[in-house]
């Protein structure tokens, strides 16, 4: 079986995150990249599954990030993976979620796939889009925020749990699928050093846009980010004192329609 | 000769022959453990098999030991009138007198007919230890182990029984003179004309013991007892450098699929050789933190189950050819996880060991094994691990926050200064921990004060690497302490300082390891030197009365005993109390060996059983020289709803001796 697992490289959660002064994404001095949190539990699904699978079952990691990215890409493979696919062009600096969906599907394509497991989101941009992308492309079922995980007895389907509001769902689907992972889903292993000692010796491929057949950047069009913004500073407190508590009241509505102009 | 004599002859050539094969075999088995090296200075060597066989310094550290103490030089003077008594079966008109003299003889007989009485007492009383009085230390779950001392001392009873016997009968048939002879004269009582033939008696006696002592012989490397063979060469083989050193690995081999411990062939010889030597006193469990809280772990049990499974392995291993046959896991039929990750290497085991046993090394070694090899370890530690990875630190914080503490406290970095005296080596705990924080903020106002010419690393610092080292992941160690050798190579200092003895103890002994030696220096030495100098004021308190809790890695390891207790007595106001358990024979906090960071799930808590000790002793407030026991003592204060007892590191104590000026 060909199971592909998904990792991006994100900021680490301790990181102190700052917007660069162009506004076109955080600024990486003082800041370490690790494994998306989620992606661990992605990783460590499709290590079960070829463990459980035995034969000739071979999980590939799929990272489109920077050339450093090999870096975590070592790391999936010391927990065990087989190989990797790297998709590194400067021209993907800081792609969209189309954008990145459609390059990482278009090299899953390439590769041969059987299933895929993923995060459920991204620690940095929490947007996950890149998934479903993934699947549109692919034309497979998805399935999101699984907690858990198991192949039908004849191997043919997937029967994924999800927590729902009060209780679990099962859900049974066709292969291939794409399998965003959640939390609780499994306890992604620590890399043991003989893996990481064997990591140092496994392939990784590096694509390029034009390796994967791309002249021009897919899905360039279909949403563009303009500018990062730090939030906004949060607002001050201010107590409104006063001997009574009817002035106190008094006092706050003035404030309210006069200074705040809210009512 | 007389036939007598040939037969004993012969018997005794047998003996030897088949213990030579016992002691060769033991030997073989040795030899399956790893190369270990290291043994030079044998005039130091010698004169602690001095010292500590002859002499049995930490056996008599305790009052019981003293029994030990007698059977052992009883046995010795037993043993020359067993060969006396031997040597004249064999060669007829053999004995001491028409050697040495009667003098010599005279008091070699007294000697062992006194000694002989005291080892009679000692064993007595052994017995009532183990079977009324069954102390914490005697206590192990496998009766074969007391089965076993009991037999021995038994044996041992009965040879000396037997030797007042034959020396009474000697004095009755004139052989042997009485004045040299107190105890025996009152046994001749029994033999005193009665009518048998008191020479047949004496040759069944005589060979009753002998034979005794034959078997003795050849079931003493069977038994507990080894350790009459194997503890001499273990001490005068004992590790002569600083307690608790962790070995360093190597990592060069790319194609290992092992790193660390799993079954006896991993270990060293020496470390084999431990097990020989261990002579079940348990002492160790007395004074283990672990055993004492009712966690699995007895240091004296792993030992002892080690050596079983030694047993048990050896015929195997010895016969297969080579490396060919896979060794018993030791993990967990022999020690099990729980028992491996409950220690805190805190030493006391070692501290007490009279053969000098190194518990610490081995089991560091097994959870290398499972850390590295396995990835399998208590779940709490995989977080700790990825952001000493990450981060640089235990805590998950950040790396580029480390020097947040110093903001605004202009202090200057290593990397502005290039050259300075003294390196302030602030840790994970003074740089993350709240406490530890304000620790690092009183010791930087105190060398300011003194106008020390300091700096610190600032974010350029990482973590030490002293946890994971003792965690058993010794490849993210040396990861974290290459780095920091990297990067102190690039200033010129003289000495680092550091208020945390875990870095202090890793900087003095394990990074010279790895090409970096520099003077460490602990900020309790520090600051008595500074007062000492009159660079600091002692400064005063309003009466405070506390007691000073030596850290393991302090004291224990590094001796620092009497430096801060100094440093506190200058201070005006402050009355010190003592704790029961100090100096070398403190009790750990529960912090060390990575203990800080699992969880402690399993009997009553260690930093729980520490508070309640200095409850009960009423010793007040706590000072500690070390940010871990600081937090602990601070935990177990909590938890026992206990508000009026404050904790302070020495440094803390000596800036609230300023301000109150
Ligand atoms: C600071 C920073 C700098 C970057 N610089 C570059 C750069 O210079 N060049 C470059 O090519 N890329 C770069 N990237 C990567 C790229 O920006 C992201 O991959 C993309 O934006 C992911 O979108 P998302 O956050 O919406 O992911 P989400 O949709 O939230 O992610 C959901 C899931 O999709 C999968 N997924 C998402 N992104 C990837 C990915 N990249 N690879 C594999 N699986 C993925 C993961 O399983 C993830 O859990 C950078 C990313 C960051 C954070
Ligand atoms: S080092 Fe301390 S905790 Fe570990 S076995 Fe020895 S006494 Fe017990
Ligand atoms: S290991 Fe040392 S202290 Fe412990 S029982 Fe054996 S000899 Fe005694």
């Amino acid at each position: 079986m060909k199971i592909i697992v998904l990792l991006k490289r994100v900021p680490d959660t301790e990181a102190k995150i700052l917007i660069n002064q162009e506004g076109t994404g955080i600024r990486k001095d003082g800041v370490k990249f690790v494994i998306n949190t989620y992606d661990e539990y992605g990783i460590e699904e499709g290590l079960k599954l070829k463990e459980k699978l035995g034969g000739d079952s071979k999980v590939t990691v799929f990272c489109l990030g920077p050339e450093e990215s090999t870096e975590v890409i070592r790391t999936a493979l010391a927990m065990g993976a087989d190989d990797a696919v790297h998709i590194c062009d400067p021209a993907l600096e800081s792609p969209a979620p189309f954008t990145t969906s459609a390059v990482l599907a278009k090299a899953i394509k390439d590769e041969g796939f059987d299933i895929i497991f993923c995060g459920k989101q991204g620690i940095d941009d929490d947007t996950a889009q890149v998934q479903g992308g993934i699947a549109e492309a692919l034309g497979i079922p998805q399935v999101n925020i699984a907690s858990s995980f198991e192949l039908s007895e004849d191997g043919s389907r997937a029967l994924i749990g999800r927590r729902i509001e009060g209780g679990n769902e099962k859900i049974e689907s066709a292969l291939p699928v794409i399998v965003t992972c959640d939390k609780g889903i499994n306890e992604p292993r620590y890399a043991s050093l003989p893996g990481i000692m064997k990591a140092k010796k496994k392939e990784i491929r590096t694509r390029t846009l034009a390796d994967l057949g791309f002249d021009e950047m897919p899905a360039a069009g279909r949403s563009k980010i303009l500018k990062w913004l730090p939030l906004p500073k949060g607002g001050e407190c201010r107590m409104v004192e006063a001997e009574e508590v009817s002035d106190a009241v008094k006092e706050l509505a003035r404030l309210l329609r006069e200074e705040a102009k809210i009512i | 000769m007389t036939v007598e004599g040939i037969v004993l002859v012969v018997l005794f050539a047998a003996t030897l022959v088949v213990f030579g094969f016992v002691v060769r075999m033991l030997i073989r088995t040795l030899l399956l453990g790893k190369p270990q090296g290291g043994f030079g200075d044998p005039l130091r060597r010698f004169w602690s098999v001095i010292v500590h066989v002859a002499g049995q310094a930490r056996v008599l550290s305790q009052p019981a030991g003293l029994g030990h103490f007698l059977i052992f030089w009883g046995f010795i003077f037993i043993t020359l009138g067993t060969i006396e008594h031997m040597l004249g079966m064999i060669i007829p008109g053999f004995s001491y007198t028409a050697i040495f003299g009667s003098a010599v003889a005279g008091w070699i007989s007294l000697l062992q007919d006194l000694l002989a009485l005291l080892v009679l007492f000692a064993i007595i009383y052994s017995l009532y230890r183990r079977f009324i009085i069954r102390p914490v230390r005697l206590k192990i779950d496998d009766p074969a182990a007391r089965n076993e001392a009991v037999f021995i001392l038994s044996l041992i009873f009965i040879l000396i029984l037997l030797m007042y016997c034959i020396k009474a009968i000697g004095i009755v048939e004139g052989t042997i003179d009485e004045s040299y002879a107190p105890v025996s004269r009152i046994v001749s009582g029994l033999f005193e004309g009665r009518d048998i033939d008191l020479g047949l008696m004496e040759s069944v006696f005589a060979w009753i013991h002998h034979l005794i002592i034959f078997f003795f012989l050849l079931y003493v490397p069977f038994s507990k007892h080894i350790h009459i063979l194997g503890a001499i060469p273990n001490i005068y083989l004992r590790n002569l450098g600083p307690m608790g050193t962790l070995s360093r690995m190597d990592f060069e081999d790319e194609t290992a699929d092992k790193f660390g411990n799993s079954e006896l062939r991993d270990f060293t010889w020496k470390q084999l050789l431990d097990l020989y030597a261990c002579t079940e006193c348990g002492r160790c469990q007395a004074a283990c933190p672990a055993f004492l809280t009712d966690k699995p772990l007895s240091p004296f049990r792993m030992i002892h189950r080690m050596r079983g499974h030694l047993t048990d392995e050896r015929k195997r291993l010895l016969n297969s050819a080579g490396d060919d046959i896979e060794g018993t896991p030791i993990i967990p039929e022999t020690v099990t996880e729980d028992e491996i990750w409950a220690c805190t290497t805190c030493g006391a085991c070692m501290q007490e060991c009279p053969p000098f046993i190194e518990h610490v090394q081995k089991i560091v070694d097994l959870r290398r094994y499972l850390v590295m090899t396995e990835s399998r370890f208590p779940s709490e530690m995989q977080p700790v691990f990825k952001n000493m990875e990450v981060n640089y630190n235990p805590w998950s914080m950040g790396y580029s926050t480390r020097a947040d503490w110093a903001e605004g406290l202009d202090i200057p970095l290593a990397s502005e200064k290039k050259e300075f005296d003294v390196l302030f080596w602030v840790g994970c705990s003074g740089s993350f921990d709240a406490r530890g924080q304000n620790i690092s903020r009183a010791l930087s106002s105190l060398l300011k004060k003194a106008e020390v010419d300091f700096a610190i690393l600032g974010t350029e610092e990482i973590c030490c690497g002293e946890t994971a080292r003792r965690m058993g992941n010794e490849y993210l160690a040396q990861t974290l302490i290459e780095a920091n050798i990297e990067t102190m190579k690039k200033y010129s200092f003289n000495r680092i300082l550091t208020f945390c003895p875990h870095g202090l103890n890793t900087f003095r002994v394990e990074y010279p390891q790895f090409g970096f030696e520099r003077p460490v220096i602990h900020h309790s030495e520090f600051l008595l030197e500074l007062v000492r100098e009159g660079r600091l004021p002692a400064g005063a308190v309003e009466i405070k009365k506390g007691a000073y809790h030596d850290s393991c890695y302090l004291g224990r390891y590094n001796d620092i005993i009497d430096q801060p207790r100094e440093l506190i007595k200058m201070i005006d106001g402050v009355s010190l109390s003592e704790f029961g358990r100090h100096g070398k024979r403190s009790f750990c906090c529960g912090a060390g060996g990575g203990r800080m960071w699992m969880e402690e799930d399993i009997g009553k808590r260690i930093n729980e059983e520490r508070v309640d000790e200095s409850l009960e002793l009423g010793v007040g407030d706590i000072f500690t020289a070390c940010p871990f026991c600081l937090t602990m003592f601070e935990d177990g204060l909590k938890s026992r709803n206990i508000e009026n007892i404050k904790v302070l590191d020495i440094a803390e104590l000596m800036v609230e001796a300023y301000s109150a000026e």
